[in-house]
């Protein structure tokens, strides 16, 4: 891409486009200009100075070695970049570091590509502050922070050269989440969403995009389009609000998809999930303390978890609330039909249930993703659990084993006293008579 | 044989609509419970029932709680004041359906209008309706909608706490109705105290007690 400093305002847009141009570019730019002439008829809605930029930078082949060996394209095709919302700017604004002193070739050397967009992604910055805050409060913003090369910026996902409006997003490839997030992309593409042409944004947001473990962003998206869920579920569903603060809605609308039982630590006073201290990660150290050499927490040990917990705060206390969800993402995204989905309360409410079988405590990582530790199923249906995971109780599926055995008790006790008492009654009754019978006389 | 007014017919409609819904309660509450391993009605018709008839069981109560309140009957729950007495008149009742009945001994307890109740019975019956049955309603009327009275769940300990109360009172009910009926069967002859509680008379037994 060619570098200008320029002076003259382009639909609003403020920049400065030096008028200076040194002979040498020009005639160079001309003879450019003559050999791709095709290439400039399509890019007439640009301007000048940007169709000359476009006369180098169009040429197929077109990159640059950088100094870790990574291969920068410089290639950008200008019909492409004539429909983007960025053609009225033009080339300069985003490359003001440019300019024909140093260019070409670039005198200054640059260290890879992923350095290359990480110095352009201020450049988006300066005009898109507010988008850019939502990124920071994204999964994206807080894997970068945490040092993951692979996490995304603006330019991996907004193709530099190709930013188009929001309304020309092709569903149907995915694009550009399908990139990093093909398998549940291809889940989501035969589910029921998918197939009604919805975006990956019109449920996760687009720039502040959050894990979806955290909050209730997720479950409000669905509510927010099926806005009568809840009413219709009502009808049918005994005790429906319950079930949807418990039962995320994949664990029911995606039906062939494997649940699980992850126990959240909730702190009651500030009313949210307990999170990870920043830069002082304690939640796995101490499972792995409490939980018998990282072999999962069983009833006893998570009792002893939660203690940790209690101790710290003066006025904190810190609890489990269990939420019943499908194990992987690509389950989240299998959803189909209402009509298919898990209408039979046996799934659930029966001793051996398949969702109560995988159990995980979780709290809220640096990042905003769940930090998750195995927990044995056992803890769900212990007498030592009443306590400690009195937040989360599914009736039949996580009963507990005593109160089964104190319940045949009371019934055998019901019926045999009676029976055991009746026949000594009957045993004694002649004797009974006689007695009986001198009283009377 | 003499008979005296012992069941008005307040206590009278209040028993067996309460009879017929606990036993209803125990049912559906197994099903909900064991579902899979009893399958006597689907999980949710188990729920709806359990649901409806508890309500109906609560509404009920207020039957015998306001007639007992705005009576002079309300005597019959603690005849004797004093604790010792009481105490003692409940050992020898104790004694009686213990050893003394086995023996042909008559029933130490004698029918009245103001004391219908044995010492045992009166005790019982006032832990059962004054403490287990309103525990049994309240930790039901949670469990009903768990999201409208999460705050007071949230005090309580959490849904398993408020459910395991719940199932505790559930499984004393679940042994005391059969230990109940056959107490029943233990007046002058084994139908006597029943169609007492449907008459309204108690017939009283001029001879000796009603244990044989």
């Amino acid at each position: 891409m060619a570098i200008c400093r320029s002076k003259l305002g382009v639909t609003g847009t403020k920049f400065h486009a030096g008028l200076i141009m040194s002979a040498r570019l020009a005639s160079a730019m001309i003879l450019v200009a003559v050999a791709s002439l095709s290439t400039h008829a399509a890019d007439s809605a640009l301007s000048q100075l940007d169709q000359q930029c476009l006369a180098c930078h169009s040429a197929k082949g077109l990159e640059m070695k950088l100094a870790n060996g990574d291969v920068l394209s410089l290639q950008v095709q200008g019909a492409v970049f004539t429909k983007t919302v960025h053609n009225k700017i033009g080339c300069a604004v985003c490359h003001a570091a440019t300019s024909f002193e140093n260019h070409p070739p670039v005198k200054r050397k640059i260290a890879g590509s992923r350095e290359y967009s990480l110095e352009m992604n201020r450049v988006c910055q300066s005009c898109h502050a507010p988008i850019f805050k939502l990124y920071e409060s994204s999964i994206h913003a807080a894997l970068f922070r945490e040092g993951n090369s692979y996490a995304p910026v603006c330019t991996d996902c907004h193709s530099p050269h190709a930013v188009m409006a929001k309304a020309s997003y092709d569903a149907a490839s995915g694009a550009p989440c399908s990139k990093c997030h093909d398998p549940i992309f291809n889940a989501y593409a035969g589910s029921v969403h998918g197939k009604t042409g919805l975006n990956c944004s019109n449920c996760h947001r687009a720039h502040d995009v959050t894990p979806a473990t955290a909050g209730d962003q997720l479950k409000n998206a669905c509510l927010g389009c099926h806005q009568g869920a809840l009413d219709s579920h009502r009808i049918w569903l005994p005790n429906a609000g319950r079930h949807f603060d418990a039962v995320s809605c994949p664990a029911c609308h995606s039906p062939t998809a494997k649940r699980k039982v992850d126990l959240r630590l909730y702190d009651n006073v500030a009313q949210e999930r307990v999170a990870e201290r920043e830069g002082v990660p304690q939640f796995e150290t101490r499972a792995r303390l409490a939980g018998a050499k990282g072999a999962g927490l069983d009833a006893m040990a998570l009792r002893s978890l939660l203690r940790g917990f209690n101790i710290e705060g003066t006025d904190n206390r810190t609890t489990l609330r269990g939420r019943l969800e499908v194990t992987t993402g690509v389950e989240a995204h299998q959803l189909t039909r209402s009509a298919q989905a898990i209408r039979d309360c046996a799934k659930c409410h029966q001793q051996g249930a398949d969702p109560f079988q995988s159990v995980t405590v979780s709290i809220v990582g640096s990042d905003g993703r769940s930090v998750r530790y195995g927990a044995k199923p056992e803890v769900l249906n212990s007498i030592v659990s009443v306590d400690s995971v009195g937040g989360f109780y599914a009736i039949g599926g996580t009963r507990i084993k005593l109160l089964d055995w104190l319940l045949a008790l009371a019934v055998l006790g019901g019926i045999g006293v009676p029976l055991g008492h009746m026949t000594v009654r009957w045993l004694f009754r002649r004797y009974a008579k006689k007695i009986s019978g001198k009283e009377d006389s | 044989m003499p008979r005296i007014y012992v069941h008005p017919l307040p206590v009278r409609i209040w028993h067996w609509i309460n009879a017929l819904g606990f036993v209803a309660m125990i049912i559906t509450g197994f099903q909900i419970r064991y579902i899979g391993l009893i399958d006597l009605m689907s999980f949710r018709t188990a729920v709806v029932l359990h649901d409806w008839i508890g309500f109906v069981l609560i509404g009920n109560f207020f039957i015998w709680l306001l007639f007992y309140l705005f009576s002079d009957k309300i005597r019959v729950y603690h005849p004797e004041l004093s604790p010792m007495k009481h105490f003692r008149a409940s050992f020898r009742q104790a004694m009686y359906y213990g050893y003394g009945i086995f023996k042909g001994e008559p029933n130490p307890h004698h029918v009245s209008v103001y004391e219908k109740f044995n010492s045992m019975q009166s005790m019982s019956y006032q832990v059962i309706m004054l403490l287990l049955v309103p525990l049994q309603f309240w930790t039901g009327v949670l469990l009903w909608d768990v999201k409208r009275f999460s705050g007071m769940i949230e005090v309580l300990g959490g849904v398993r706490v408020v459910d395991t109360a719940h199932v505790l009172i559930f499984i004393f009910f679940s042994g005391f109705i059969f230990i109940h009926v056959y107490l029943a069967t233990l007046g002058h002859t084994r139908m006597a105290h029943i169609k007492a509680m449907i008459t309204g008379y108690e017939e009283i037994e001029e001879e000796h007690g009603a244990g044989k």
